[in-house]
């Protein structure tokens, strides 16, 4: 049974972290990310969980790391130059296959860039998360509820994979208020432990270890097992929206909040007659590349690339499904200016009607 | 019919209140409503403004780049945001902070002194909720009882001459709205 | 009657440290201590970065390993999941006072639960023999080979001292591992730690003086000598806090 609250996505992400089961959270501050650790502060030690505010987003992801390794679900978020200095961490707790939620409210880059939404972070949350080349499955909500819908589920997967989970949204998701659904409290027992995690030595004959280092043959193994598992992600895992393909001519690719500004235009389009259609990939790993691959390219004459960052970042795996059977085009907004319906209503007419690059 | 809203001033001013009371109003009444602040990196004194979106139907984008109802609090905001209300739409200006003529003239414009109004009342932080007031009168977007349920949960923790305050502060604020309609 | 065998939380293999390296015997101190307070199943070594990193093949008991200076921060996340286990991180000179100072001071502060075991030898030893942050002024290494110059390298830190001053810790400790009485004391107050976070008392951290005869270029039986005429008058042994002491 749902309960329906009217929620900033921030807070609500938070609170579907702790009915997914979500015991443990560390992070540091930065905006606009904030009002996750400041709700999870007050609201894990009420269900008898641990909140700790970090000295760094170093020190926060490895504490992460030390709280999976004991079988407790445990998260940390940050924005994007915090994302980078939890690299190190994302790249050990992969390695050392501990399941973990990480959350990107991403702001403006590069550097300390600013403060306002942005969409820059989708290269390091899709190709290098960290070193040594490992993926994790990476969502990229566009509501609050379909954030708090897959936080919730977060660690079914990371646990499945033992590997961490990524959720990309931008500040724009992460500060709006909007209704909500939220689900019911999951009751994780302390039976329902994963047999691998550190959590009670006693009654178990083995020794338990968990580490990221590892001697070569075992670890070309390993890697070779995640080849295997990011594979079966594709199969499996994909999730993506496709909206009013059936006819169109032109094809819009956006997610995360751009999506919606984008859905919103092509709704509008379609209304004057053009034959328009929207992908939207939830997960952008796995990309959805079956959905742009198949295509009828003898009917679509163009894609249009809307992001919040310039240059382009999904441009290049939206090309490579496409394989030159079309011209891809891209529109965005970057540095912390937001998109907007008028904007990209006209960027995408433009296109349409002929005359954009 | 989706229906944008945008408040604009400093901080200190309710802005972000107003816009929140508005959308919580909305979705009581079983609309959809989505708030979008826009926040600076000072804590105090910088500039406030927030997007509120309501509709009947489910919102797809909550970016609109004009709004159709511009409050305005002061002379800063205006000029920052004078130019982001559609034509047709409606500019409300606290007129009690904004002495410079409008420019636009497709746009219905409404000075209000809701300072002033708000001061005369009791307490010049009413002034926000003068304005959500005006912005009933002139355009139904939300009943008035259902915002007096809003006002009430709000100020529950509070004197009950607070609420009683602020609703005279909302009925004051339809007053001026009504002539607008 | 006592019999002297290997503890229970070392693996049954030869030791992999160079010859004389005192980090197989503070190892042995650890376990020894482990055994006597029946925690063998309890205890959780939090692993990090360098010489201490080859507990992973030493170390028979439960380990979570991590990254470079982060096993306060691992520690941290560990001991609150479960508040059960008796945690320890054992970690050398570079991890815990250079690129890990964030966290060791940190967790120092919030007065966590666990118990850090410092094996303090003055260089980086896997890494080949540089300058740490505990390297002697005048010892070399091979990025101070006219020995350190503390007109661009500063001073060896002293983290007893350091981690004294702050509220939270509840027994601060150093021991010189060159001598029999210092190896004796060393193996009472990592028990002591230990017996202190089983109670819930807070935060405990024992400092172990070690050699590193590979990169000081020196005998074994030169580097206890060593110890004694230059580690040991700046880095003076003794508790630097224990608020046991007047409860």
């Amino acid at each position: 049974m749902g309960e329906k609250r009217f929620m900033k996505g921030n807070e609500a992400i938070a609170e579907a972290a702790v009915r997914g089961g979500c015991r443990f959270f560390a992070g540091y501050p930065i905006t606009p990310q904030n009002e996750i650790p400041e709700y999870l502060s007050w609201r894990l030690p009420e269900v008898g969980g641990d909140f700790v505010q970090g000295e760094s987003e170093v020190a926060s992801i490895n504490m992460v790391y030390g709280a999976a390794a004991m079988g407790t679900r445990a998260m940390t978020s940050s924005s994007s130059p915090g994302i980078s200095l939890k690299a190190e961490g994302i790249s050990y707790l992969a390695a050392a296959m501990l399941p973990a939620l990480i959350v990107n409210v991403s702001r403006g880059g590069p550097g300390l860039g600013s403060i306002q939404p942005a969409q820059s972070d989708y290269l390091q949350a899709t190709k290098a998360l960290g070193h040594g080349g490992f993926h994790t499955l990476v969502f990229a909500p566009n509501t609050v509820q379909e954030a708090v819908d897959i936080v919730y589920e977060s660690w079914e997967y990371a646990e499945r994979d033992r590997n961490p989970v990524f959720v990309l949204i931008d500040g724009c998701l992460g500060n709006i208020m909007e209704e909500v659904d939220l689900p019911e409290m999951k009751e994780i027992k302390p039976e329902d432990l994963p047999e691998w995690c550190l959590s009670r030595r006693n009654g178990r004959d083995w020794q338990g270890n968990i580490t990221p280092i590892y001697t070569e043959p075992i670890l070309e193994g390993l890697n070779m097992m995640a080849g295997e598992m990011y594979k079966q992600w594709e199969e499996e895992d994909v999730r993506v929206e496709e909206f009013m393909l059936d006819d169109a001519e032109y094809v819009v690719i956006a997610y995360g909040m751009a999506s919606r500004v984008a859905k919103e235009a092509v709704i509008k389009l379609r209304e004057e007659g053009h034959k328009l259609g929207l992908i939207r990939p939830i997960t952008l790993y796995p990309f959805p590349k079956n959905s742009i691959r198949n295509l009828d390219y003898s009917r679509v004459k163009g894609i249009i690339d809307i992001e919040m960052t310039i240059p382009a970042q999904m441009r290049d795996d939206i090309e490579l499904q496409v394989m030159g059977r079309c011209p891809v085009y891209e529109y965005g907004r970057s540095g912390g200016c937001l998109l907007d319906d008028d904007g990209v209503y006209e960027a995408i007419k433009e296109v349409i009607t002929g005359g954009a690059e | 019919m989706k229906e944008s809203f945008v408040f604009s001033g400093s901080g200190g001013q309710g802005i972000m209140s107003a816009g929140i009371t508005l959308a919580h109003t909305a979705i009581d009444m079983n609309k959809h409503a989505t708030y979008l602040p826009e926040y600076g990196p000072e804590q105090r004194g910088g500039s406030a403004k927030c997007t509120v979106v309501i509709s009947g139907d489910k919102i797809i984008s909550p970016l609109p780049k004009q709004c159709d109802n511009l409050i305005v609090m002061n002379e800063q905001a205006y000029a920052k945001f004078g130019e982001d209300v559609r034509k047709g739409g409606i500019l409300l200006l606290n007129s009690s902070r904004i002495k410079e003529e409008v420019k636009r003239d497709d746009v219905t414009v409404i000075a209000a002194p809701v300072d002033d109004i708000a001061l005369e009342l009791g307490n010049v932080k009413a002034a926000n909720i003068v304005l959500l007031g005006i912005l009933i009168g002139a355009t139904d977007i939300v009943s008035r009882e259902v915002l007096v349920l809003s006002l009430e949960e709000k100020f529950k923790s509070k004197k009950p001459e607070i609420l009683d305050m602020n609703i005279k502060a909302l009925d004051r604020g339809i007053e001026i709205g009504k002539k607008y309609k | 009657m006592a019999v002297y065998k290997r503890p229970t939380s070392i693996a049954d293999a030869p030791s992999g440290y160079c010859p004389g390296c005192l980090h197989s015997l503070a190892t042995k101190l650890v376990a020894q201590a482990i055994e006597e307070l029946g925690q063998a199943d309890n205890s959780l070594n939090i692993i990090s970065v360098g010489c201490s990193g080859l507990n992973i093949l030493y170390w028979s008991g439960d380990f979570l390993s991590t990254a470079h200076g982060r096993a306060p921060a691992a520690a941290t996340g560990a001991k609150r999941a479960n508040p059960e286990r008796l945690v320890f991180t054992y970690q050398g000179d570079g991890d815990l006072a250079a690129i890990g100072l964030a966290e060791i001071m940190s967790a120092a502060n919030r007065g966590e639960n666990f118990t850090v075991i410092f094996a303090n030898n003055q260089t980086y030893g896997m890494t080949g023999g540089q300058m740490a942050p505990t390297t002697l002024i005048g010892q070399k290494s091979t990025t101070s080979i006219y020995g350190r110059d503390p007109k661009t390298t500063g001073y060896p830190l002293r983290m007893c001292e350091i981690i004294s001053t702050l509220e939270a810790p509840r027994f601060v400790a150093r021991y010189a591992l060159n001598s029999p009485k210092g190896i004796m004391d060393a193996k009472k107050g990592i028990k002591k730690a230990f017996e202190m976070q089983l109670a819930g008392k807070g935060f405990t951290f024992i400092e172990l003086l070690t050699n590193c005869p590979t990169n000081w270029h020196m005998t074994p039986l030169q580097t206890l000598d060593y110890m004694n005429t230059n580690t040991i008058p700046y880095f003076k042994p003794g508790i630097y806090k224990d608020t046991e002491e007047n409860a």
